[in-house]
């Protein structure tokens, strides 16, 4: 430890020591401005090809000091997640913190080496910047994108997954959703800049929910939940998610897991206080109209409970021998519990909705009967015909259609499980099928044989990626852009399926149309062939005479905007006008809904609908 | 200029009469003023007038962002703001258990030393300015100036660094910056000579200096004094010693003290203080060459970071003295309160009015300066 | 292939030997894309509604086909070269398998539809791609050129209908 006293060192001679500054170098520094340190703060730059204007900057601004603009000819993506506004800096309140660039999720903000602006005119100071800087000057990157400095957390809470050999070893559900702990993590991951909601089919503002299970609210997150979706229990855990593909923390990291966390809240709250949230806001006096639905499903699930809460009197005719349709029938167990899916059926069913199972129009009730009794149809009956590739042998017993497997599954009919099966198809329901049939294989012979064949490459593979890796680690083989070409029988037996390569698999506009090298092939050995390569609906069910007098386009229903057919009491929704996907189906159903609402509030009501 | 509700004494035939100093008086330092009344030469009281600079950082804090709060802290010291930056996310850091990872901790160090040389430069330069030197003054920010060029290849700023963050730093240094800071410290040692030939030993300042503004080990004690100013009356304290935080303990550092307590002892203290930051600053950049890994803990997203709740209270020695940050946590995104325990508040307001009572009229800008306060500090 | 198409195949093969000349080879032509229309046309009643509009837009192609060819047939430079004679393959006359309209049954349905339009469209594309191989340099040669790509288009587009509708599921 030093101490300091004051010292004196006088003399009288000291200041002609100032002479000795004659000799020096003049200190002259030059009056043009000196370049700026390669991580400096300076004006903003912002790369417009790169941004996507989701407003994180204008979140993060301490200051107030961006706006974000609309700019007209900008193009506008939602499924995308691209929006047509740009950042605009307010220089009179900039701090220049690059908080902006820190959390900036495409990386497209950077502060330039450019420090000066000097300027009378209170306007200039107030600019969109671009990436040519404040004047245009082309000032060089100064404070960017780094990773250190980036401030979004790229990284998604872990989700577990059964292990393999479990997974094999029954329909046991494969991911056991967030811990709240998880779940409150994985929120906070959210910048709430709302690409997710444009996205969403059904306009699911899902920033709102994520944000009140981050503030610890599953109540308000599940009442938030059902403004868009009755199926929410389905849609949590299978749902095709194009909010996480338009995610803008995606953008450099993993997307925000909305699907889980909707899942989180749906399987945190107790089922009879959902059913209070939902069923809230229904209307108290019945309307005194009747509305009567064709199909179970997701499409014709969400119409009912609309329709219900709005007073109306909802049955749905199903033919199978349970709701739910493709949700039920089609999608394995391990992805979707069947208790799951009938705790959304049974908030439904509590909002008044009657389903009558096992009544099949044509069958149990005419189409006739359903209008007399009915102020509005609609029907959505879904994809349920199998397409075939039809190429030579597709018409032996042993090719089956993937839907019809599944059905027998979900039923727990015996379809004959194959030793050694090949299923034709890269979507989901090819690995649905594969994986189911691979959990049948493993408890009946002890081992899983199974190939998957597929025309996309593994880059562009049509099923979620997750199934793909998952199909993988349970012994299931695929091929990639591989399509097939015969089905070698041999005693009345298959043997193999042939494929040959497929060299391309889209044209230059993008439209599906594969092109084979034919002189390639490899032959799957198989007994039996699964055909999951597209679906169909069957409409015959309408009869002869509706079908006339209904207008079609391209081989579906001709419907309006809004689901109505060309018959003026008769709606249609779901996959059977869409094409398959649940999350479309309940947009669609909900459409449909608003659309019969609409109509039957200028209707007259019938006399005797009245109960 | 005087403010709207400055009202003037009359004076008394006595020759009793009132000054006010400041707010942008040239001797005095930043946005605060002093009232002093005087009997011919002699100060019979003097009271300080802070509340220029209130812009409510306090109260703005609970506004913001835990993470936004990185862009305001530093502005509460304009000439030291690194410990202010350092303060309050060790602070954060002590509520959400975060853990800092070690290079970040030596790059703090760092920052902080390099900090207190430039606000200490830039003290001698006020310091001589009050008693005629203007030399010194020119010499001082010129100087400071090699170092804010440093900053500013590190943090992309001179003055407002908004560097430190919790969890660590926000990026790493450039390449070459430490050979540039060797080039800078070697710079400083060699003007060394020249600034104890024009401050320390110079008859004019010594004159004036020695003896001047008294403040006794005992005063300061009771006052609640810290920093140079508490060292300069002979009680070796100082935070990074006694209550150590980052890796000050793996360093090698003496406690300048002086015994005195005169404004010439403040300044002495100063000096050697500059000494040894250059002597931390070698061991640092030494131990930055070997030391890798992360910057910064990974951290949730700031938009919606839950600081979990709690109370934190983290202090830092700053150029100033003890400098530190209360914080409360609700286990929300803003801070439920923050609280600045600056400095400055006790030996620029308290012991100021107290010291300057007997003084000369000549030796008022001087002694205020030699204090080193720092309004903000006050204003907060 | 089905076996009526196979059947058709032979007989028209023996047909084709004696044609020689370009006007026969026309007319051979224009028979073929008339024969599909009639086909067509025909089939719009039998099927139901919702392929109704598959199938009259597969007969409005035809028709525009055989324009085309009486247009082409009109025009004095082919006019100048019907009575050419040139010399064709013997083997594998693929289009002419279709003059003879195979069995598509009484109720296709829309996947059958399309690939049955797809092989009268590869079959004729092949057949005036052969043709121009063996036809002399001029307007004989450009005439079987363009006819061969309007064929190959055709069947292109009709290949992206097929893709679309057979595979529209395969999620």
């Amino acid at each position: 430890m030093s101490d300091v006293t004051p010292k004196y060192k006088g003399s009288v001679l000291r200041p002609l020591k100032a002479l000795a500054n004659l000799w020096r170098e003049p200190a002259t520094l030059p009056m043009e401005p000196r370049p700026a340190a390669p991580n400096y703060r300076g004006f903003h730059l912002n790369d417009w090809k790169l941004c996507i204007g989701c407003g994180t900057c204008q979140e993060i601004c301490d200051n107030a000091a961006i706006r974000m603009v609309q700019i007209p000819d900008l193009p506008t993506d939602a499924k995308a997640g691209v929006k047509p506004r740009r950042p605009a800096i307010d220089y009179g309140r900039c701090c220049w913190c690059a908080l902006c660039v820190d959390i900036c999720p495409t990386g497209s903000l950077s502060l330039s080496r450019e420090y000066i602006h000097v300027s009378s005119d209170i306007d200039s100071y107030f600019i969109l910047p671009d990436e040519k800087g404040i004047h245009g000057l082309g000032f060089e990157k100064g404070w960017s994108k780094s990773e250190t400095s980036d401030l979004l957390d790229h990284q998604r809470q872990e989700m577990e997954c059964l292990p393999a050999e479990e997974a094999l070893s029954g329909f046991g559900e494969l991911v056991p959703g967030y811990d709240t702990q998880a779940a409150v993590l994985e929120a906070s991951r959210c910048i709430q800049c709302g690409m997710c909601h444009e996205a969403c089919p059904t306009g699911m503002n899902a920033p709102e929910y994520i944000r009140a299970l981050w503030q610890g609210d599953r109540e308000k997150a599940v009442a938030e939940i059902y403004r868009t979706n009755p199926l929410a229990q389905v849609c949590g855990r299978i749902c095709t998610h194009a909010c996480e593909t338009a995610c803008s923390v995606g953008r450099r990291g993993a997307p925000v897991a909305i699907r889980w966390l909707k899942r989180h809240a749906m399987d945190s709250v107790p089922p009879d206080q959902i059913r209070e949230i939902a069923i809230a806001g229904k209307a108290e006096e019945p309307s005194g109209r009747r509305v009567s639905i064709i199909g179970a499903g997701p499409a014709g699930l969400t119409a009912a409970f609309d329709l219900a809460k709005k007073g109306h009197a909802v049955t749905i005719y199903e033919a199978r021998s349970k709701p739910g349709g493709m949700m039920r029938f089609g999608i394995p167990e391990y992805r979707l519990p069947y208790h799951n899916l009938d705790a959304d059926i049974d908030v439904i069913r509590a909002s008044g909705v009657e389903i009558l199972c096992n009544t099949a129009i044509g069958r149990d009730v005419s189409m006739a009967q359903i209008r007399g009794a009915s102020d509005a149809v609609l029907i959505s009956t879904g994809l349920w015909a199998a397409r075939s590739a039809r190429v030579p042998g597709t018409d032996h017993p042993r090719v089956l259609s993937a839907i019809r497997v599944l059905e027998a599954i979900t039923q727990g009919e015996d379809f004959g499980v194959p030793r050694r099966a090949v299923v034709v198809g890269g979507g989901n329901v090819a690995f649905d099928v594969a994986r189911s049939v691979a959990r049948l294989q493993k408890a009946r012979y002890g081992e899983v044989a199974m190939d998957v064949i597929a025309l996309e490459d593994r880059d562009h593979m049509l099923a979620d990626e997750e199934e793909v890796r998952e199909a993988a680690g349970e012994g299931i083989d695929l091929f990639n852009s591989w399509g097939p070409k015969s089905i070698q029988i041999n005693d009345g037996s298959i043997v193999a399926l042939e494929t040959v390569r497929c060299i391309s698999l889209k044209d230059a506009e993008g439209r599906f149309h594969p092109k084979y090298d034919e002189s390639t092939m490899v032959s799957h050995a198989a007994d039996t062939v699964i055909e999951a390569i597209g679906q169909s609906a069957d409409t015959s069910y309408l009869g002869k005479e509706l079908v006339e007098a209904l207008e079609w386009s391209r081989g579906r229903l001709k419907i309006d905007r809004a689901g109505r057919t060309s018959e003026p009491w008769l709606w249609a929704a779901g996959d059977m006008v869409e094409g398959p996907d649940v999350v479309h189906a309940i947009a669609a159903g909900h459409r449909a809904a608003a659309s019969i609402d609409e109509v039957l509030a200028h209707m007259a009501v019938k006399p005797g609908n009245v109960a | 200029m005087r403010p709207e509700n400055y009202k003037p004494v009359r004076h008394p035939p006595s020759h009793e009469y009132e000054l006010y100093f400041g707010p942008n008086h040239p001797g005095i330092e930043g946005n605060y003023a002093i009232r002093v009344r005087l009997k011919g030469d002699v100060v019979q009281e003097a009271i300080t007038d802070a509340g220029y600079l209130h812009r409510g950082f306090e109260k703005i804090m609970e506004e913001r962002l835990w993470v936004q709060n990185v862009a305001l802290v530093p502005r509460i010291c304009v000439p030291d703001p690194v410990p202010m930056e350092e303060s309050y996310a060790r602070a954060v850091e002590t509520l959400g258990g975060i853990e800092v990872p070690e290079r970040a901790q030596w790059i703090r160090v760092l920052m902080l030393e390099m900090s207190r040389i430039c606000a200490h430069l830039f003290t001698f330069g006020g310091n001589a300015a009050t008693i005629g030197l203007y030399t010194n003054m020119f010499w001082g920010v010129t100087m400071r100036d090699l170092f804010l060029d440093i900053f500013e290849e590190i943090t992309g700023a001179r003055i407002y660094h908004m560097y430190i963050t919790p969890g660590g730093v926000r990026r790493d240094l450039p390449d070459g910056v430490l050979d540039r800071l060797a080039a800078v410290l070697d710079e400083l040692e060699r003007k060394k000579p020249e600034f104890d030939d024009l401050f320390f030993e110079n008859a004019v300042v010594i004159n004036r200096a020695t003896g001047v503004g008294v403040l006794t080990q005992a005063q300061a004690l009771a006052w609640g004094v810290t920093g140079p100013n508490l060292r300069a009356c002979g009680l070796a304290h100082d935070v990074r010693r006694d209550d150590p935080y980052l890796v000050y303990p793996a360093l090698k550092f003496d406690i300048p003290t002086a015994t005195s307590g005169c404004s010439l002892a403040r300044m002495h203290v100063r000096r050697a203080e500059v000494e040894q930051s250059v002597r931390i600053l070698r061991q640092v950049m030494e131990r930055l060459r070997t030391v890798g890994g992360p910057v910064r803990a990974h951290l949730p997203n700031p938009l919606a970071w839950n600081v979990p709740a709690g109370e934190a209270y983290a202090r830092t020695e700053s150029s100033k003295g003890e400098l530190a940050f209360f914080a409360v946590s609700n286990g929300g995104p803003k801070p439920w309160r923050i609280q600045v325990r600056g400095p400055s508040q006790m030996h620029g307001v308290q012991v100021l009015e107290r010291i300057l009572e007997g003084a000369r009229i000549e030796d008022v800008a001087q002694i205020m300066f030699s204090l080193d306060a720092c309004p903000p500090e006050i204003d907060r | 292939m089905s076996k009526a198409v196979r059947e058709g195949f032979q007989q028209a093969r023996e047909h084709l030997r004696s044609l020689t000349t370009v006007g026969e080879i026309l007319e051979t032509a224009m028979a073929f894309e008339k024969a599909a229309e009639t086909f067509y046309s025909g089939l719009v009643d039998k099927v139901s509604k919702p392929m109704r509009e598959l199938v009259r837009e597969l007969a409005e192609e035809e028709t525009r086909h055989f324009q085309l060819f009486a247009d082409l047939r009109a025009r004095p430079d082919v006019e100048a070269h019907v009575k050419d004679r040139i010399a064709r393959p013997a083997a594998d006359h693929k289009f002419s398998n279709y003059v003879h309209l195979p069995e598509l049954g009484e109720n296709p349905d829309d996947q059958s539809l399309l690939q049955y339009a797809l092989a009268r469209e590869t079959a004729a594309a092949e057949e005036y791609a052969e043709l121009a191989s063996t036809a002399p340099e001029g307007p004989i040669r450009e005439l079987f050129l363009f006819l061969a790509n309007e064929e190959l288009e055709h069947k292109a587009e009709l290949e992206k209908r097929y893709y679309e509708l057979v595979h529209s599921g395969g999620v």
